[in-house]
Formats: C-alpha cells, structure tokens, sequence
C-alpha cells in the first residue's frame, strides 16, 4: 500500500471511529427514575434553620454530619469538604454591627443548577426533592461546582484517611459530593445527624421534615413564620428556609 | 494560482530535535497525569473554592484556536480566496490538533480519567454543555479530516460544500464551548455576549497563528514566502478580527459595571487583583490595542516582522482572555447576602487565590508536546506543506466580494 492509499484509508478509519463514538449521543438513555410505587414517592423533604436557636459557639451539626457521613477533613481549607458550614453575615454600610450567624449547606434545590450540567447524571435530584451523587458515576468534572450558586459542593482532591461510620462508605478522590440530608438514615425512618445532633444539644434550631405533609412541623413554618431562602430570585427553589435571617 | 504541496525532508538537526523535545514534553505530561490520577487532584492548584485552573483555561485556548485556524481556511474552500490556499491543509490539519489538545486537556484534568470513556456516552444528559459539547468537538474531528482528504484530492465542488460546513461548525463548537460558562449562574460568567465573544477571539487567535506557522515553516525550510499572503492575513483578518473581540470585551464589561446587581463583580474583575494586571496589560494593551496599532499603521503593517511580532502578541492576549474567563469568575464570591459582609468561620468566604502547580505546568507541555510531534511528523508524511507561496490572484473579482465583507478595500487587487 503506497503512502497515499494509507494515509486516504487512515482517514476514513478515523472519520468513522469518530462516527460511531458519537453515536450514543443520539442513542443514549435518559435520567434513572424511581417507580411509582417507590417509597420516595410523595415525599418532598425540607428544613427550616431557626437562627434565633442556632448558637454561634455551637458545632454539634458540623460534627455529627463530618462523623456520620465520613466527610474528609485534612486541616487545608483548599481540599476541606463541609457538607454544612457557619457564616457570619453583617450589614456591609451600617456602623452598628448587627451579626448573625448563618448555617450554609446543600439547599436541596428544586430545580438545581449542578444536576442540570453533570454530564452522566451522576448528580440528580430523588423523587423526594434530595438532590445527590452517584459516586460511582461521578466522572470528577467538576462541572456541578461551578453551577452551584451556594458553594455547596466540594471535591476530593485526596483520600480521606479517616472512616468514623463504618456503615456508610468513604469516597474515594477525584469525585465531588455535598450533604444528602442523610438520605440513607431517612430510608431507615430517622432524622439527619445534623438534625438530631442540634436537638440533643438542647437547641432544636434544625427542623426537618416532609414539606408535603401539611402536619409537619416544618410545613407549618414554613406556611406561617416569615421563612427565607437564600437567593430566592436565582430561581432556584431551595428547600431551606430561614428564620430569622 | 497553481500551488504545489511537498512533505518536509525532516532529517535536518533542527527538525529532529524539536520532534525529540516535543516527545520528551509528552512524556512529561503523562507522567505527570498519572501522578495526579494516583495521588489525586490535590497535587494540581486548585481548590474546593476553585475547581478549574490550568487545564481548562488552555483547553478553550486551543479549541479556539481549532475553531478560528479552520475558519481561516475554510475562507480558501468557500470563496475560493486563492492567497489562503498555500496554507488551507496545514490549517486544517492543525485545527485538528488542536482540537485534540483541547480534549486531551479537559480528560487530564478528569478526577476519574478511567471513567470518561464509558459514562459520558451511557448516561448523556441532553441539558449539560459538557454533554453537548463532546458532539460538536467529535463532529469537528471527522469534518477536519474530510475536509483535509477534499483538500488533498484537489476536489473543487466537495472542497466548497466542506469548506461552508467546516467554517459553520468551527462556530458552533466554539459557541458551545463559550457556552459552558455562559450558561451558569456565576456573576462573571453568565453572559449571553459570552459565546460569540469566544468566537471573535478565537478567529483573532486563529489568524495569529496561522501567521505565526507559516513564517516559522517558510522560513525553517527555506521555501519561498510571498510577503503579500501574511499582509494579506495581518491587515484583512487579523486586525478585524481583533478589533470585533475588543468591541466585545468593551461592551461586556460596561454592562456589568453598569448594572447595579453586577457593578461589585465587574469592578472586582477589572480592578480586583492580579487578573486585572493580566486584563488590561496582557489582553486590552499588548494583547489588542498594540497589535492593532501595528497592523494598521502602514509602515509596520506591512512588515513580515511586526506582522509576525502583532500576532505573537495577539495570541499571548487570548490566552490571558481564556485564563480570565475561567478563574475570576470563581475566585469572586457569589453574593449569597446581598449587601451584606460575609466571613466564613471555617473556610474563607472572601476573595480566593490560584496558584498553578508545577505538574500543571508539565501537563500543559505535555499535551502541546503530543500534538507538536503529531504536528511535525504530519509535515514529513504528509504535503501539507506547500513548496512555494506566492500571492498571485487569477480571480481579483471574487476577491473584491471577500476583502469588502471583511473591510478591506474592495477594488484593489493585491500587488503581484
């Protein structure tokens, strides 16, 4: 075969190897769904953060969430994971500094940014509102972080050397995570840890619960106290209330 | 203008040891991939706050200079501008290359590299742009090499209908690619000027280079270059070029700073910090107005060496562009509290910090080294390049329609 017969037949080659690589774009399926009868469905669930009850010393969520998920902590801010942080936030133009102590986490939206770029739907929303990561998928792009308006999404940038709770897995590095609202304790029939962790600290500043069950406590604040989310114009729907912010 | 095409000898030393460098900068780069997929991300620069540096900024860098380096020479095909068919193949073929570098970069920039070849293609999520993309860039591979068999066939008709597909699918993927950042809701990215903007720089760093390869390749070889064509390529693509993306730029920043809800933002990226240094001396003065100056000033705009200096400065600027669009808009907190101070009690909510990491840099090397060698081994087996070039026009009619679209004057042929 003399060089131009070669370099005509390499072409084709690779002009079809391409074709048929981009062939399952057109074939591909589509987002993983629960069945109807899935206990999910007809769940919608929520959190109202009170932060008249939320004490600005307190970590017992921090804590309870990093111990029961096995959320890495290597003492580097850079590669850091909090699936639930505290911030201070004062007026920016007033000379009375009036402070408050904000707890940051996942909102669970309801039409959220990161499930919408994750190429391979690692990252998708249940049919009870929680929106979480297929680790096994996540292909570490770390395209939903940056359509995360709220920050709330980190990255392995290394192993984690600890694994406290030894019945939910670690992730390995190079995939990214944010809080679940501890959907494998919900699938058991309990509260998050970080919830749980707030009452039994006396305060009772996290309140979880079904948002379409019309008796939940969480439901009833969030019809009748003046709750707010973060950012609500961005339209995201957040399924974290404030009250008192 | 009967242009005839050779393979390079490539036994000279000069040749063999630039393809030796570039092969030992490939290895570098792998290993310095595999040492990141081993140990993790961690050993790159960035961070939980900024998750894309080095590897993305360079990756839009050179699927810009794909897009605009096959714009430039589907010009040939389409219009049948005869100055642009001395260099239509090696614009084609580099394209090309650069595509791949383009994809090369986002995969070693991967947190499960082993991953990207299954997933994307069984879990397609038709609503992401790094899901549309992969099409637009896959399709872009195949058109390149079609396009490059119709230019080696000599295929005049197929040529044409390629040349208006290939320059409509190089804006596509570019737009796309612009896409990924306009598309989310960051206040430095989401801009709908965005895409095109992309693709106006990407035409500018396209025509740059085109420049900047074929003085390099005439000169290195000694063939025969015919001033005319980089004059030709200087002053009637380069500088419209240019000045379209800084009418962009104008435009874009004037409408954050403008707006009351993006004011902070806009200021914050054009006064903020070390991207502001990068944005008006590296991008708007050496990287625009500089070039500009010199192509249009007569005296130096038909000079093959401040021609070919313009360029130079053109396509550091554009790379200081890709690098901007990236990283201010993550170092920049998004305004969770509006008017309100926010600080973090266990991570910095403020203003955050990039650095690039050394094994960033031997990436970066690496994947110019793959497709350099790629680059220089295709100009020995191929006849990409053309023995002479010479800016003889047989059609000056159609060449009036093509310098009136893109500005130039539109009665006066090139001088012979």
């Amino acid at each position: 075969m003399d060089r131009r017969k070669f370099l005509e037949k390499s072409g084709v080659a690779l002009a079809g190897t391409s074709g048929v690589l981009s062939l399952p774009l057109l074939t591909s399926c589509t987002a993983s769904s629960q069945s109807a009868d899935s206990p999910l469905s007809g769940r919608r669930w929520g959190m109202v953060i009170d932060l008249s009850r939320c004490s600005e010393d307190c970590t017992a969520c921090m804590d309870a969430c990093r111990s029961e998920n096995n959320v890495a902590f290597h003492g580097d801010e850079r590669w850091d994971i909090h699936w639930i942080r505290r911030v201070n936030i004062s007026p920016k133009d007033s000379e009375h500094r009036d402070e408050k102590s904000v707890l940051l986490m996942c909102n669970h939206c309801d039409n959220p940014p990161c499930a919408q770029v994750c190429p391979v739907q690692a990252t998708y929303k249940r049919e009870d509102g929680i929106v979480v990561v297929d680790h096994h998928r996540c292909i570490g792009c770390r395209y939903c972080m940056i359509a995360c308006p709220y920050n709330a999404r980190f990255f392995n940038y290394l192993e984690n050397p600890e694994w406290p709770n030894k019945d939910f897995p670690r992730r390995s590095h190079g995939v990214a995570e944010s809080c679940t609202f501890c959907a494998h304790r919900l699938d058991e029939g309990l509260q998050p840890a970080c919830v749980e962790a707030c009452r039994n600290a006396g305060h009772g500043a996290l309140i979880f619960g079904d948002l379409n069950d019309p008796n939940s406590e969480v439901s009833r604040m969030v019809a009748e106290e003046p709750v707010k989310r973060i950012r609500e114009d961005w339209g995201t729907e957040p399924k974290v209330f404030y009250l008192g912010l | 203008m009967d242009v005839k095409f050779a393979p390079i000898e490539g036994r000279s030393t000069g040749y063999l040891v630039a393809t030796g460098l570039l092969a030992l900068f490939a290895l570098a780069g792998v290993y310095a991939t595999w040492l990141m997929h081993v140990h993790g991300l961690q050993l790159s620069g960035m961070t939980n706050r900024v998750p894309w540096g080095l590897q993305i900024s360079m990756a839009i860098f050179y699927i810009g200079l794909s897009a605009g380096s096959l714009v430039v020479s589907g010009l040939y095909g389409i219009f049948g501008q005869m100055q642009y068919k001395p260099f239509a193949r090696i614009a084609a073929y580099l394209a090309m290359l650069f595509l791949i570098a383009g994809l090369l970069s986002i995969l070693t920039d991967q947190g499960r590299i082993d991953r990207v070849f299954v997933k994307p293609f069984t879990y397609f999520n038709l609503e992401s742009m790094f899901s549309i993309n992969p099409g637009l860039y896959s399709g872009h591979i195949m058109i390149c090499v079609l396009y490059l068999w119709a230019l080696f066939k000599e295929k005049g008709t197929l040529t044409k209908i390629v040349s208006l597909v290939v320059c409509l699918w190089a804006i596509g993927t570019h737009t796309g690619t612009g896409a990924i950042f306009a598309f989310v809701p960051r206040e430095l990215y989401n801009s709908s000027l965005l895409p095109p903007s992309f693709v106006a720089a990407a035409l500018s760093s396209g025509a740059a280079l085109m420049i900047l390869v074929n003085v390099v390749l005439f000169k290195g070889t000694g063939r025969s270059l015919d001033d005319e064509i980089i004059v030709w390529l200087g002053r009637r693509l380069l500088a419209v070029f240019l000045l379209v993306t800084l009418y962009m730029l104008l435009i874009e920043n004037v409408h954050r700073v403008y707006l009351v809800e993006s004011r902070e933002a806009g200021m914050f990226f054009l006064f903020g910090g070390f991207h502001s240094i990068l944005f008006w001396f590296g991008l708007i003065g050496f990287g625009s107005i500089v070039p500009a100056i010199l192509l249009y000033v007569r005296r130096t705009g038909t000079s093959i060496g401040w021609i070919t200096f313009s360029a130079s400065l053109v396509v550091v600027g554009v790379l200081c562009e890709r690098f901007l669009i990236v990283i201010p808009g993550l170092i920049h907190p998004p305004d969770l509290f509006p008017g309100m101070e926010v600080t973090g009690t266990v991570l910095n909510e403020g203003v955050m910090h990039y650095s690039i990491s050394f094994l960033e840099v031997l990436q970066t090397l690496g994947v110019l080294g793959i497709i350099g060698f790629a680059f220089m081994v295709g100009l020995k087996v191929m006849p990409l390049a053309p023995v002479e070039a010479k800016a003889k026009l047989e059609e000056p009619k159609k060449t009036s329609k093509i310098l009136a679209l893109i500005g130039g004057q539109a009665s006066e042929p090139l001088s012979t």
